[in-house]
């Protein structure tokens, strides 16, 4: 036991001593952290981007301008919500959620629910100069102002050479230059570059499609507002721009068949709410929070977590035992101890530097939390306090050790095997495919907890510490607790036996790595 | 009765169809140091690996410092392997060190020990350096310190000398050495002779997994005629008849064009070459070089295995 101890400690030291270690330990908190940074940083560093519209009909324009002061309005609205949150003073937050800030949730509440009823409200009470009247008795003192987001997009007026009488066809045209960014456009405060162009042509409203004539005639292909931009993946401006128009023809229609507009609004801000009710919980708390819906999501990240850790362990194990192989340390060592314990040692090490590894990621996701609290940490915080409150995390701890025992010994075998990383490459593959499998079947498991394919999935020892882990949430059957981990427990029995023997017998060899019939032997010897 | 550390009897062990070991047997008294001598591909480290328990030997026994397997008293035995590797990212005392805490000594002593072993053999200035960083050769030592750093009664050192330079390969024949006088068993295969003859007490001999001869240097040297070389002008017909000459070949002489001829004349290990000369003045021969040596354990060996070594050598 003395002996395996310290081949644990040597397997630990010197994984901590690599670089790849703390590029393990450091990755994933800097993603974390560094995705909920960009978010704001890219949202704060998209350029303003200028637009020319040319309205021949005359009939759009205004809509179009709504439309993108709407999506300004829009942006405003959000980013005042995540202030407010953020900025709310904590010891009033109770008695003062009853009064001024009800009208603040019941905006967010509208947002979810229907956007362009609650932009009209916030629009109709004053947008952000009431908004913030409403909200600053219930800020913090030392909170910084807010500052509305920059606009995304601003139109620029027409270039004075293009004479918006002409053709469609000779506008573009004439409009070339500054779509191709030979020229820039004059706007307030510099130059721009042109990022999109903006064509309604005179006779558009005969390209309004519908119901009646879409049956019998194909819309033409060159019909219809024209949008000119080199940038494909920017859909924001062309979505609002076909929005607003075709929100305003509809408004045209409604007047042009006698339908009175504000009786449409009002229909179309009719709502009833649904509430999600779960059966499994105490009469009267059956209502489903977000708390809720975390607690049924997070055995998915639990998931994803072991699947990395168990991918990081299992490789260093298999590059660790190949390396002693190659550099002829095994027989020193096992002159000294017995390929057991050396097997064990080498476990219980790197196992170890796993387990560090993943509290390492937990901790400086709750230092993180701590430290930044913000309206994106809320919900990283509410998760913390589902995670320590439920039995996800003695189910992790389970199914972690269970999946690492598993998969080591497994990966321990093939190392042992093979005398390079190239020569494992191949026994690996298919490995590898069905450590894949679990987390193909990862969300639809989730969403489908105690359906035949999770539960077939559960039985198959390989997959089970995914599988049951995905479905802990969900209360599977005593049943399946209970079997799988019978099984399970079997299997890490059976494979780390199997593993030793081939361990055993392969440990000193050279050479090619044995055929299929060869490893058939070895697992038959008695040893 | 001698004591012995280590007895095989009838030992074999094939690899496939391949004997790679046959009925070999062997006994190695205490505190000796013992040569496993044999050409390449003999069966010396096979027969070490199942003296180890690393390899399992088909049939025949083995016992080990009064136990049937190594790994009942691996703490008491101190092993270096053929092929020699180490952890390149540790440092060289703590390499030292470990393999000696893999041997049941305490962390504390273990280190004291690997500076004391370090500072003795003239690694001193190495001692914190990255093993990655040293040469071969000195990396070769520092792993015949860590395979002795616990005071094992019984060392097997395999093939310890190849690799190093003159002066350590001198650093090791005095480890060697030092350990013997320290009443330490010390077990060295090599196909070098000359370390052999210098340091060994007795020798095992093997060739094509068969033992040849087990015995002491004088033994081994009794195995072949004594033989001595002269060179003259005439012909040595004559010395034939002289008491104790079994043979005289002649041999191509070194330089052309001199008029001289070569021969070797194999005596009786007991025969008096004294007699021989005495015979070359009666007969009148006009000798320009005549040398009478001992033979050398080179000699004994290419007798003894000559064809065979040749013969895998063209394989």
């Amino acid at each position: 036991m003395k002996v395996i101890w310290l081949i644990a400690v040597r397997e630990y030291i010197e994984n901590v001593k690599t670089k790849g270690f703390w590029i393990g330990i450091l990755l994933i908190p800097v993603i974390i952290i560094a995705s909920i940074f960009f978010q704001t940083l890219l949202a704060d560093s998209t350029p303003t981007r200028h637009y020319v519209l040319i309205d021949q009909s005359g009939q759009y324009a205004d809509a179009v301008d709504t439309a993108i002061r709407q999506e300004q309005q829009r942006r405003i609205l959000q980013e005042f919500v995540s202030y407010v949150v953020e900025n709310r003073r904590e010891t009033n937050f109770e008695q003062n959620s009853a009064n001024a800030n009800t009208q603040i949730d019941q905006l967010i509440d509208d947002v979810d629910a229907d956007e362009v009823a609650a932009l009209d409200q916030w629009l109709e009470n004053g947008g952000l100069t009431f908004a913030l009247a409403l909200a600053s008795p219930n800020l913090k003192e030392d909170a910084p102002t807010f500052e509305p987001p920059r606009e995304q997009f601003l139109q620029a007026p027409v270039p004075e050479s293009v004479d918006t009488s002409a053709s469609p066809e000779e506008i573009v045209e004439q409009m070339r230059p500054w779509l191709n960014g030979e020229r820039k456009l004059a706007v307030a405060g510099g130059t721009a570059n042109l990022f999109a162009f903006i064509l309604i042509p005179a006779d558009i409203n005969s390209s309004i499609v519908r119901p009646s004539n879409s049956m019998t005639q194909a819309p033409s292909t060159n019909g219809g507002i024209q949008y000119w931009a080199s940038n494909l993946t920017d859909v924001r401006l062309p979505s609002a721009i076909e929005r607003s128009i075709n929100s305003s023809i509809r408004n045209q229609e409604f007047s042009n068949r006698g339908v009175d507009i504000a009786t449409v609004r009002e229909v179309q801000r009719t709502r009833l709410p649904l509430q999600q009710l779960d059966p499994k919980k105490a009469i009267g708390e059956e209502k489903v929070s977000v708390a809720d819906t975390i607690q049924q999501w997070a055995p998915v990240g639990f998931v994803y977590l072991m699947f990395f850790s168990l991918m990081q362990s299992t490789q260093y194990l298999l590059s660790n035992t190949i390396e002693e192989k190659s550099n002829r340390i095994i027989e020193v060592l096992l002159a000294s101890v017995t390929p057991l314990e050396l097997m064990m040692g080498k476990l219980l090490g790197i196992g170890i530097s796993g387990i560090i590894t993943i509290v390492a990621w937990l901790g400086s996701f709750i230092g993180f939390i701590y430290f930044y609290p913000g309206a994106q940490t809320e919900l990283i915080s509410q998760l913390l306090e589902v995670l320590l409150s439920s039995d996800l995390i003695p189910y992790f701890v389970f199914y972690y050790l269970a999946g690492y025992a598993l998969y080591a010994g497994l990966f321990l075998a093939i190392g042992s095997l093979c005398n390079t990383l190239k020569e494992a490459q191949s026994l690996m593959m298919p490995m590898l495919m069905v450590l894949m499998a679990p987390l193909v079947t990862m969300t639809f498991i989730a969403q489908d907890p105690n359906g035949t394919i999770a539960r077939v999935m559960s039985w198959i020892p390989m997959f089970t510490p995914f599988t049951m882990m995905n479905r802990a949430a969900a209360q599977p059957p005593m049943i399946d607790k209970v079997g799988t981990t019978i099984v399970l427990l079997l299997t890490i029995v059976l494979v780390l036996w199997l593993s030793g023997k081939i361990f055993r017998q392969s440990i000193l060899r050279t050479g090619q790595p044995p055929r299929v019939i060869e490893i058939l032997r070895m697992l038959r010897t008695r040893a | 009765m001698q004591e012995h550390v280590l007895e095989l009897s009838n030992v074999c062990k094939k690899y496939g169809s391949f004997s790679a070991v046959k009925d070999m047997s062997f006994a190695i008294p205490k505190g000796s140091i013992y040569g496993f001598l044999g050409p390449n591909g003999a069966g010396k480290t096979t027969t070490i690996r199942m003296i180890l328990d690393i390899l399992k030997p088909d049939s025949g026994d083995i016992n080990i410092l009064g136990h049937t397997t190594a790994l009942n008293v691996r703490h008491r035995i101190g092993y270096l392997p053929e092929e020699k590797g180490l952890y390149k990212k540790m440092t060289v005392w703590s390499i030292i060190s470990y393999f000696a805490m893999l041997k049941g000594m305490d962390k504390k002593k273990s280190k004291l020990r690997a500076f004391e072993l370090l500072e003795r053999y003239g690694l001193k200035d190495y001692a914190l350096a990255k093993v990655e960083s040293l040469s071969k050769g000195m990396g070769q030592k520092v792993q015949v310190l860590s395979a002795v750093a616990h005071d094992p009664e019984l060392v097997i050192l395999d093939e310890p000398f190849s690799g190093l330079d003159p002066v350590n390969q001198e650093v090791l024949e005095q480890l060697i050495q030092d350990m013997a006088s320290n009443g330490q068993t010390v077990i060295f295969s090599t196909h070098i002779m000359q370390h052999a003859e210098r340091l060994c007490d007795r020798m095992l001999l093997i060739a094509k997994g068969t033992k040849i001869f087990d015995g002491t240097l004088n033994d081994a040297r009794a195995l072949i005629p004594r033989r001595v070389t002269l060179q003259c002008g005439g012909n040595v017909d004559t010395l034939r008849s002289t008491e104790g000459v079994l043979d005289i070949i002649e041999k191509p002489m070194d330089e052309e064009g001199t008029g001289l001829r070569q021969w070797e004349i194999l005596i009786h290990e007991h025969a008096n070459p004294q007699l021989l000369l005495k015979n070359c003045f009666e007969s009148g021969l006009s000798l320009s070089h005549f040398d009478y040596t001992q033979p050398s354990l080179h000699d004994v060996f290419v007798h003894l295995v000559g064809n065979d070594a040749k013969e895998h050598s063209l394989r």
